[in-house]
């Protein structure tokens, strides 16, 4: 497979710390990489090199084999791009300005904007400055995706702001265009929208790409944190023994641990016991990296 | 060019061009009104007793032509100022504005390259000063061919016209580049201003009195020779073609350099 968009040894050094520093990475062809960090880290840097808006300071990015940001009218001509801080031109109403980028990107005529449209039940004729930021958010991904020519996605963030329902059918919306061979490379920060969506995922910290995996692998390594509450402390006493690290204060009914891959040991085991209450924190999707990569938990 | 961003534009700024076109018109018009031959004399007798402000307008030896008298009192200060306040807003409107808020991002969204959506921009901006020199020209000429029949100097008048525009895409050319490399709105608008403020008020101050003559060097407003236009003499032809020149390269530069800077978007 070839490689889409590549990314290779690209510094862009802000000073004092702050840019991305001889970031190395690929997508290939069709397939949907995750962009992960926490705030700041360098994704939307990054993501504004890959669109040419930015240049690096050493270092070569490219879309389809053209350079980001000599070529980068090209490349626009291929990309669907949702901006991570979206801003449109507020005087103009939401379907004027659907209708103004479809007219820049030289589309016939709207494309699928009117799908999209009813899709995410988008009411687009109120004027932009009145519009919430989910509102704002459902035109950028109509602006985005509403051109069927386009082959690559680049995504920065682009459920923020949605509400669930909504975040679920932007998920249907990635699946679709990924089956149809559509390359795709998006930041988040939702772990369901990048577990469900995403093949590989990339994690950059501080500037520096920490680490690029195959998302099964990263699946596989993922813990919870359970917290059992039991009838009795006694019961809750036995259970902690039973359990490896189990985390217990004499006395209490409640007994916490952290849980990967011995889930169904562990559910069964405190099944023996009568259980009162029961709660699962997983772990967010940059507390689970960085824990993996070297992070200092608490700096997360 | 692009025909959609142009279209754009001229939907979001013909207000304020038409808002602009009637506060000229309206001096314009009263100015043109008052060369009544008593209103001329009792203006003449104001500008007696308070020179220093008449001659800070620019407003100090108007003579006895209609020419004279527009050319004193239009040229001298309002249509240069009034017009700067508008290319102050339309430069910010027409680049750093985008890039302030970012909506550049989705100008940038189709195959246009960056070059062509700030040509597109220049296109606009000139033809704005373009339509307001030859609106106010045009307006002049009408209604001082109504009040005074056959007194306007039309070449000499046009002449004056040709020199407003230059020194109209002198202001133009500096604010577009400041509006190509800002990144934010109120940088844009406030450079721009100082540019308008400092070359205006550096004139007026020039204007008092001897002391102050030579200030006139460190204003471009100074290359805008209404006088020496309307009478076709080559070196004010030669200052004219400067401020043009110095304009249009300063549009250019602005476009260059939009081109190859990193946009925060």
């Amino acid at each position: 497979m070839e490689n889409i968009i590549e990314i290779s040894h690209v510094t862009k050094d802000y000073g004092r710390g702050r840019g991305v520093f001889d970031v190395n990475f690929f997508v290939r062809e069709g397939e949907t990489l995750g962009f992960l960090g926490p705030n700041g880290a360098g994704k939307t840097t990054t993501i504004r090199q890959l669109m040419g808006f930015i240049r690096p300071d050493s270092g070569k990015l490219s879309v389809m084999g053209r350079d980001c940001f000599k070529e980068a009218d090209k490349i626009h001509a291929l990309v669907g791009y949702l901006p991570g801080e979206i801003a449109f031109i507020d005087s103009m109403s939401g379907m004027d300005f659907i209708r103004f980028v479809a007219d820049i990107k030289k589309m016939n005529g709207l494309g699928r904007a009117q799908e999209l449209i009813e899709m995410f039940e988008l009411h687009a004729s109120g004027k932009l400055k009145k519009m919430s930021k989910g509102m704002k958010q459902k035109i950028g991904i109509v602006c985005a995706f509403m051109n069927p020519d386009t082959q690559v996605y680049i995504l920065d963030e682009p459920s923020s702001g949605l509400d669930p329902v909504m975040q679920n059918r932007f998920i249907d919306l990635v699946l679709n265009e990924k089956k149809q061979g559509k390359t795709i490379l998006m930041s988040s920060h939702m772990f369901e929208e990048i577990e469900r969506t995403c093949d590989r995922a990339a994690i950059i910290r501080e500037g520096k790409i920490v680490a690029v995996e195959e998302m099964e692998k990263l699946q596989a390594g993922r813990q919870k944190m359970m917290e059992v509450t039991f009838a009795s402390s006694d019961m809750a006493k036995a259970f902690a023994g039973e359990i490896h690290g189990a985390q217990y204060t004499e006395g209490a009914r409640k007994v916490s641990a952290k849980v990967g891959k011995e889930l169904d040991t562990f559910v069964k085991k405190a099944g023996r016991y009568t259980v009162t209450d029961w709660n699962v924190q997983t772990q967010s999707l940059e507390e689970f990296f960085l824990h993996f990569y070297g992070g200092e938990e608490g700096k997360v | 060019m692009n025909i959609t961003l142009l279209k754009k534009e001229i939907k979001s700024n013909w207000l304020l061009l038409i808002i602009f076109l009637a506060v000229l018109t309206m001096y314009g018009v009263m100015v043109t009104m008052m060369y009544e031959p008593e209103l001329g004399e009792s203006l003449k007798m104001m500008a007696e007793s308070m020179p220093e402000i008449f001659a800070a307008f620019g407003m100090a030896e108007v003579g006895e032509t209609l020419l004279e008298f527009l050319s004193g009192y239009l040229y001298g200060m309002l249509f240069v100022a009034f017009p700067g306040v508008f290319i102050i807003i339309l430069t910010n409107r027409l680049c750093a504005k985008y890039v302030d808020n970012g909506s550049m991002a989705y100008l940038l969204a189709g195959p246009g390259k960056r070059r062509e959506i700030m040509r597109t921009q220049a296109i606009f901006m000139a033809g704005c000063l373009v339509l307001m020199a030859l609106y106010v020209f045009g307006l002049l000429a009408v209604t001082s061919k109504i009040l005074f029949p056959g007194e306007l100097d039309m070449a000499g008048f046009f002449y004056v016209n040709v020199g407003l525009l230059g020194i109209l895409l002198f202001f133009g050319g500096a604010g577009f580049f400041v509006s190509c490399l800002s990144s934010e709105s109120r940088h844009a608008v406030g450079f721009t201003s100082a540019v308008v403020v400092y070359t205006i008020l550096v004139q007026m101050i020039s204007q008092v009195g001897d002391k102050f003559e030579n200030l006139k060097y460190i204003t471009p407003v100074t290359l805008f020779d209404v006088e020496g236009l309307s009478l076709g003499e080559a070196k004010a032809w030669i200052m004219c073609a400067v401020l043009y020149l110095t304009g249009i390269a300063l549009i250019c530069a602005g476009i260059v350099k939009f081109d190859r800077r990193d946009l925060p978007l």
